[in-house]
């Protein structure tokens, strides 16, 4: 977790708005770091994470949480952490071995028209109270001990790399959306990656993740855009970060964007508003 | 022209808002809503993304309870058991059923959030339709939707916006809590009039038109609102006094040929230099000044 970027969203492990779908994209740059972040952060607050993990597999996340000073196996062991490593399941659906609730859950990698619903419904078990499916389940019992429930998905572009439509991603979305944050008040943290430049007037020939991010944008509460500097390569500053406010508490869409740039170090990231870099000052 | 579209002056149809990923219309729809809500009319509400606690936040209890809510946002494709309201029951016989159920003789007016959602499952052509139907069918006196403008194919967008009465175009503006809206409304004798008008939304969703309508086409009168005076605010002084005025006219620029500058060259001065010439055998050398006739 950062503490840099905490305070720039004004929110803590202990202090946090609920039921807010929090939509992170990079363009030509690389947003993983923000789900650590968020990762990090959730497991820290207490909140019961379900963690769909397309990008990268267990170890990696596992390693870097490390560093930022938050295990992963001893969440997964005490049901905190409910990780789906789809890299891992992945090869056991296509070669059809076993058939568990993982496995059901990916039955779009066999057949993409099939659409997302398995994997909602994977989901939608795994954090609700009834805490049915999972072999590790401990009964009833477990779910009430944390708080509220998030949702975290690294990256929904995969999705549209293995065939699924736009339409069956953001019909996911929303039903995530549904479920998490509108019924049982918890979070949704999803990562969508473009490629290419932003062509305002582009239609019809959109790339699925651009009118993916138009989507998932209008649905969310809080945007945060990475991109490198326009300037280019830069040793000091990795980037910038566009945070956009979609909703206020009275839901004005007042938009308020702040623009910071970033460093990511071994241990964390800094995050300082333009031209406040410590190697320019 | 905006005020008049939100009070209902304008005698119904189908009202579509147009939005984008820069400035959200929902803020818009809800005064409406509430607009409509005061006069007194039956307002159905279709919310596919909007879900009842955001609703009675923006709305307050008081109109939610008469305001006529059907929720299609927990369920709309019908993935869950008993869902209230899928988006395949957007025909026409379902609504009609839908919006007949109260025998009321007030008008009706059915909100729709959003027209993206619906066009994502169904094909335009049968929301066309449905929306035609209910245009003519007579139950409905108004429709309104949102549509998110930049979810779909230009042509898509054209085709339901050329079913619409009229069209609000809107999209963020200058100041921080300021929008503009373009409206584009077709009468029935078939005049269409377009606006441009800045609005801002107060917490009770009151709509406020900072500026008269500018008719579209007729010149960038947004920008000459907005000029700032450039020497203003500064650190140091760009502004000159009358007395500084006049000693910067007098004075004469160095390369301008004036005058004086020329009786000056013609004259020459002590020491300036002499040329001594002495021809040659195959010079053809005229004593004559040949730039004489030059009248300078």
């Amino acid at each position: 977790m950062f503490p840099e970027l905490n305070a720039i969203l004004n929110t803590s492990p202990d202090n946090f708005k609920q039921g807010e779908l929090i939509l992170v994209s990079d363009r030509r740059a690389d947003a993983s770091f923000l789900v650590h972040h968020f990762l990090s952060f959730y497991l820290k607050a207490g909140c019961k994470v379900c963690f769909l993990g397309l990008a990268q597999s267990f170890s990696h996340y596992s390693a870097v949480s490390q560093r930022l000073g938050v295990s992963l196996t001893q969440a997964k062991e005490k049901g905190q952490l409910l990780f789906l490593e789809v890299l891992n399941e992945s090869l056991d659906v296509l070669l059809q071995k076993t058939s568990n609730t993982e496995s059901q859950a990916l039955d779009f990698l066999r057949d993409p028209a099939v659409g997302l619903r398995g994997l909602y419904d994977f989901v939608r078990a795994s954090v609700s109270d009834s805490g049915v499916g999972g072999e590790d389940d401990g009964g009833g019992g477990t779910v009430g001990r944390w708080g509220p429930p998030v949702l975290l998905v690294d990256d929904l572009t995969v999705l549209l790399s293995l065939g699924v439509s736009v339409g069956s991603v953001l019909d996911f979305s929303h039903y995530c959306f549904v479920t998490v944050c509108s019924q049982l008040k918890g979070n949704m943290v999803t990562l969508v990656r473009c490629e290419g430049e932003e062509d305002e007037d582009e239609d019809g020939d959109e790339e699925g993740s651009e009118r993916l991010l138009k989507g998932l944008t209008h649905q969310c509460c809080l945007t945060l855009h990475v991109q490198g500097l326009p300037t280019g390569f830069c040793r000091d500053i990795h980037g910038q970060v566009e945070v956009c406010w979609r909703k206020t508490q009275k839901d004005k869409p007042s938009n308020q964007r702040k623009l910071f740039q970033y460093k990511v170090h071994d241990k964390g990231a800094s995050f300082f508003a333009r031209g406040t870099s410590s190697a320019v000052l | 022209m905006l005020l008049e579209l939100i009070q209902g002056t304008e005698g119904g149809g189908l009202i579509i808002i147009q939005d984008s990923i820069h400035y959200s219309g929902r803020t818009l729809l809800m005064s409406f809503i509430k607009a409509a809500l005061k006069r007194d009319e039956v307002v159905h509400l279709l919310a596919f993304e909007l879900h009842e606690e955001e609703l009675k936040h923006e709305l307050g209890h008081s109109c939610l309870q008469r305001l006529k809510f059907h929720n299609a946002f927990h369920d709309p494709l019908g993935w869950n058991e008993n869902p209230p309201f899928t988006v395949h029951q957007f025909i026409t016989s379902e609504l009609d059923s839908l919006l007949t159920s109260n025998q009321h003789s007030k008008p009706v007016t059915l909100v729709i959030d959003s027209f993206s959602f619906i066009l994502r499952h169904l094909s335009p052509s049968a929301v066309c339709k449905t929306l035609q139907q209910l245009k003519k069918g007579g139950a409905v006196k108004t429709t309104l939707g949102l549509l998110h403008s930049d979810m779909h194919h230009r042509n898509m967008v054209g085709s339901i916006c050329h079913l619409a009465t009229s069209v609000l175009t809107v999209a963020p503006g200058h100041q921080c809590h300021e929008a503009v809206a373009k409206t584009i409304w077709r009468a029935k004798s078939g005049k269409i009039s377009q606006a441009m008008e800045r609005f801002s939304i107060s917490d009770d969703m009151t709509v406020k038109v900072q500026s008269k309508p500018v008719p579209v086409g007729s010149g960038q009168g947004e920008a000459g609102d907005a000029e700032v005076d450039p020497t203003a605010n500064l650190t140091f002084n760009l502004r000159l006094s009358d007395q500084e005025r006049q000693a910067k006219e007098k004075l004469a620029l160095p390369f301008v040929f004036s005058k004086e500058k020329k009786s000056a060259l013609l004259r020459p001065g002590p020491g300036s230099g002499r040329i001594l010439y002495e021809p040659d055998a195959n010079d053809d050398y005229d004593q004559e000044d040949p730039d004489d006739d030059l009248d300078i």
